[in-house]
């Protein structure tokens, strides 16, 4: 039997607690038009955290970027409304992917 | 107790209506903040609904003089920033029907603009007193109702510092069936040891197209007891509810507020606190 050394437990313990934080809270995203050819992408978790520098992408109808950005520091992110249908994703890691189509962006 | 209410809701006569009230004993003045649906996916436009009325009882109601007050307080996230929003503009006289008459109240309808960003937002209503001549007093409930768009929290948990104002230890628009609702009685943002509060179901579900309650309650009470529920808060201002059926529970502490006196006249400044429950289904 492999007995843990004081650091090692700490170390696993904070994996551990870091695997549940992860899994704890949900992402969160929600686009609106702003009605000027912008749209405004807002990002959050359920837990209330901020989502300042969680990926952030435009994609077009076949899937190639057209914007690859970060949320800001207000967990917002605004981008020049594409002319054609589009979708974006926003990528919190660890697959919690939340994807929004153009189509319900109002 | 059925009979009564029946009674009472079919009466005409003004004398037999004020008789009536005085002999309920179980019901509650209440300010009704309301709006359909406090837990949305997404952003809309919000219809709202003010009311002073029992809400136990589909009734009597009570003219609202134009509110002092009326905003909501927004915050995307537990790091976002509050964000105060004036709503007066936005408050329309409207008269509310009911068998026994037209009272005034108010509605409000905002924006989709307003109402689409993710987070809480925490509506506030500052009624104008009320004069209850049944009592020879003055009634002003300060009222929070609270929404919530997407599923990201923000200030649902942050006292506000109103004269009289019920602080929710779990959030107001996330309630199950069968769960409790927790809370603490504040005036001026400290607590109230031992703060007496009611407890009322809207049992007439409101129509906001008819301005009107539905005729027929939701649920046969057994006994006057049963419209208003009277419990006290603790040492600490704390209390704790069940929620035994999905809809809108309201909950008002009394006179807990430091100004006592409007127009020469007693003041009881109060508390109301909205909760909506779901089932699980």
């Amino acid at each position: 039997m492999k007995i843990l050394t004081p650091s090692a437990a700490g170390f696993a313990l904070g994996l551990l607690l870091l695997a549940r934080l992860v899994v704890a809270h949900s992402p969160i995203c929600n686009c609106y038009d702003n009605g000027d050819d912008t749209v405004t992408c807002e990002g959050g978790f359920s837990d209330g955290a901020s989502a300042t520098g969680v990926s952030i992408r435009v994609f077009d109808e076949r899937d190639r970027v057209l914007l690859d950005s970060v949320m800001a520091e207000d967990s917002t992110y605004t981008f020049d409304r594409p002319s054609e249908e589009f979708h974006v994703i926003f990528d919190a890691g660890q697959s919690h992917l939340v994807t929004i189509y153009s189509a319900d962006i109002e | 107790m059925t009979d009564v209410i029946t009674l009472y809701r079919s009466a005409s006569a003004v004398a037999v209506i004020t008789s009536l009230h005085f002999c309920l004993p179980a019901q509650a003045h209440f300010q009704v903040l309301y709006t359909e649906d406090t837990a949305l996916r997404g952003g809309q436009a919000t219809h709202m609904l003010l009311l002073f009325t029992h809400p136990a009882h589909g009734g009597p109601n009570m003219a609202m003089a134009e509110p002092e007050a009326f905003y909501v307080i927004s915050q995307r996230g537990e790091e976002g920033e509050p964000t105060t929003t004036d709503l007066t503009e936005y408050l329309e006289p409207i008269t509310w029907h009911s068998e026994n008459g037209a009272t005034a109240a108010y509605e409000a309808q905002l924006p989709r603009t307003l109402t689409r960003s993710l987070g809480d937002y925490v509506f506030v209503l500052q009624p104008a007193p009320y004069y209850e001549a049944g009592e020879d007093k003055y009634i002003q409930q300060f009222t929070k109702t609270m929404m919530n768009i997407g599923g990201v929290p923000g200030n649902w948990g942050e006292p506000i510092g109103l004269p009289a104002e019920i602080l929710p230890l779990d959030k107001p628009y996330a309630n199950w069936t069968g769960g409790v609702f927790r809370g603490v009685v504040l005036a001026d943002g400290e607590p109230v040891p031992n703060a007496q509060l009611e407890v009322e179901y809207i049992n007439h579900a409101p129509d906001l197209e008819q301005r009107r309650f539905a005729d027929e309650p939701d649920v046969e009470l057994p006994q006057g007891s049963f419209g208003t529920m009277s419990i006290f808060a603790n040492s600490r201002g704390e209390f704790t509810i069940g929620l035994p059926r999905a809809g809108w529970w309201g909950i008002c502490a009394l006179e807990i507020g430091t100004d006592t006196e409007h127009e020469g006249k007693p003041l009881s400044q109060d508390a109301v606190i909205w909760v909506q429950v779901k089932d699980m289904r």
